[in-house]
């Protein structure tokens, strides 16, 4: 079925109100999907709404991405005026099809700084895509931008508080913090080991909640079930090392500030007196909680090399703490996340040490156990306690013991020889 | 971790019956769930009809794998579960959902049976209960008596089929699959390769 320009035009113009007419009528739209559909029936919208899932047939994606794609690149290069609604509606369908075409954000990002789209409106757009694209890399890095621009719209008195001393997020913070945490959870859920879902996941921490230890806290505890039901996710694994890790330096910068403030001869006001009531964080205990839910869920699923890596990682933590050496927060970074760094996160030094922390990691190839990096950083440090080692020993010995799972075995095996490098 | 479907059938000459069913595609976006449902029956079916009587195997397909139990007098089990769900777990339920089937309807329904005329209504709940495999089976850390080194691997579905035989065609020939679901199969056969918008 051949169609002429003109008949394409006038389908495609009529597809692009059906959408934003389904929009109006139904703002409770969660979900969009592409619907396989090979042939258009007789005069019927591609457009449909179910409940509150929005699909397309794909019959018309063919025509519909390459002209709304061509109308966006007229406009762009001077050729052809688009009004702001117009911007709004294309950009949205263009969106819904492929968004990770960057231009078209990026137009938004100019009806936004001109006050015609509401950042909330655009946040739920990218909401809308991620739920057919949850790993699509532009999305999220526009959205950091729309996250930016929220706060410092508003100017939260978080952005203001020295440490995390005297910060009770306002309420707007905890609402768009929530909807982040939120969005991340539900594209991890939609592809295993969405790295740029959980990297969105603790930039938002770093320069949203500014490493608040009570959201911390709450993060470990309420991510802790879905760990447990995606073993082999390790960006959701390295989620939880990243917790940790900024739980024990975020508790060190605030023993320091404290210790500080105490010099100082400032009577203190009521709000600084109950700040120092800080959740009492027993770190100890947190990483002995993990470790046995790390041992927990190896005993019950073997062959998951996540959770032997994961084990390392708070290992590590642990003797470091009970090296009691000084906190290098190099070692603290995620910088063992492969694949470098978030490029965008030099626009916004969230505080200063962690953003000289994102080194670019991965340049090295990878050892046999992946490790080399760490290794060498380990080899460093003051060599952990032996009951600690002992325990971990005796560990391997039970599971190499008990295991039937190859894997397993392996995993276990390299595990040891780890540690043994640990001791060297 | 998840289970998709859990499926009991008969295990005809040639064909393989389908005599009751459980899906849970809930976690699948929303347009695609009537076409993973149909491929998920379409699957059970072909790979109990590739699997020998009395056998165990475990057949991966992408980022599912798919547990098949056939007993010796025909009755067989498929699950569809993604790949960090515990085998051992999964043949757990096949057996115990089976024997409980065996006891619950007549040896003699099963070649000519149908979802519809089958009377059997645990499957929903096995599958739903068993969606956390430690709430379901307690005991699966504790070594089954099952020898997991006689459960067959297969790497892809292929390996099931015949000499010249090509998926592609099983699955236009396929009377399971309405034509939405052989366009889906089109269409994700070449998302496999990179810059797909669709």
């Amino acid at each position: 079925m051949a169609e002429t320009s003109e008949e394409v035009a006038v389908l495609v113009q009529r597809v692009v109100k059906d959408i934003t007419n389904a929009f109006r009528r139904n703002p409770h739209i969660d979900e969009i999907g592409l619907i396989p559909c090979p042939e258009a029936r007789y005069n019927r919208s591609p457009i449909v709404l179910v409940e509150n899932k929005l699909g397309v047939e794909s019959w018309c994606v063919k025509f519909l991405l390459p002209y709304v794609h061509n109308k966006l690149l007229l406009y762009r290069t001077r050729k052809q005026w688009l009004n702001k609604d117009e911007l709004i509606d294309v950009t949205c369908t263009l969106l819904l099809l492929n968004p990770d075409f960057t231009t078209a954000w990026n137009v938004r990002k100019e009806l936004i700084l001109s006050g015609t789209l509401s950042p909330i409106k655009d946040l739920h757009l990218g909401k809308l895509a991620l739920t057919k694209f949850p790993k699509s890399p532009e999305t999220w890095i526009h959205r950091r931008w729309v996250l930016q621009q929220l706060s410092q719209e508003t100017s939260l008195p978080s952005s203001v508080a020295k440490g995390n001393l005297g910060t009770v997020p306002a309420e707007r913070t905890q609402r768009i913090l929530q909807e982040e945490m939120e969005v991340c959870g539900e594209a991890a859920g939609r592809y295993p080991s969405n790295y740029n879902a959980w990297s969105h996941r603790i930039w938002v921490l770093q320069n949203v909640a500014k490493l608040d230890l009570k959201i911390l806290l709450d993060e470990l505890s309420s991510t802790k079930h879905w760990a447990s039901m995606h073993v082999s996710d390790h960006s959701g694994f390295h989620y939880r090392q990243f917790l940790l890790k900024s739980l024990i330096s975020q508790t060190a910068m605030d023993t320091s500030a404290l210790q500080q403030n105490s010099l100082k001869d400032e009577p203190k006001d009521e709000e600084a007196a109950a700040s120092t009531e800080e959740p009492r964080i027993d770190l100890t205990q947190l990483l002995e909680e993990e470790v046995e839910f790390c041992t927990d869920l190896i005993d019950s699923y073997p062959g998951h090399e996540t959770l032997w890596c994961h084990r390392r990682h708070i290992f590590y933590l642990q003797h470091h703490l009970s090296g009691r050496c000084p906190l290098n927060l190099t070692h603290l970074s995620p910088a063992d996340c492969s694949g470098g760094t978030l490029n965008d996160l030099h626009l916004i030094p969230a505080s200063p040490q962690l953003s000289q922390a994102m080194e670019v990691d991965g340049l090295n190839d990878s050892s046999k156990q992946g490790y080399s990096q760490e290794t060498k950083r380990l080899k460093r440090t003051p060599a952990p306690d032996s009951l600690g080692l002992e325990m971990e020993h005796r560990f391997i010995d039970q599971v190499l013991s008990t295991c039937r799972n190859v894997e397993q075995a392996r995993y276990a095996n390299a595990y040891r020889k780890w540690l043994v490098t640990l001791s060297q | 971790m998840k289970l998709y479907s859990l499926s009991v059938l008969y295990k005809g000459d040639p064909k393989a019956v389908l005599l009751k069913a459980a899906y849970d595609v809930s976690s699948f976006s929303f347009f695609q769930r009537s076409s993973v449902q149909e491929f998920m029956t379409f699957t059970s079916q072909l790979i109990v009809e590739r699997s020998t009587k009395g056998s165990r195997a475990s057949v991966k397909e992408q980022e599912y794998l798919c547990h098949v139990y056939v007993r010796s007098d025909s009755l067989a089990g498929v699950v569809i579960a993604d790949s960090e769900y515990p085998s051992r777990v999964a043949f757990t339920l096949l057996e115990k959902v089976l024997d409980e089937f065996s006891k619950q309807v007549d040896r003699i329904d099963w070649p000519v049976g149908s979802p519809d005329t089958i009377q059997y209504t645990a499957l929903d709940g096995h599958l739903s209960r068993y969606q956390n495999p430690r709430e379901a089976d307690p005991m699966s850390k504790v070594q089954a008596e099952l020898d997991e080194t006689k459960i067959i691997l297969h790497n892809t579905m292929e390996s099931l089929l015949e000499r010249g035989e090509k998926l592609d065609d099983l699955v236009s020939k396929s009377e399971v699959l309405g034509t939405q679901s052989k366009a889906f199969y089109k269409t994700a056969r070449k998302q496999n390769s990179c810059c797909a918008i669709m």
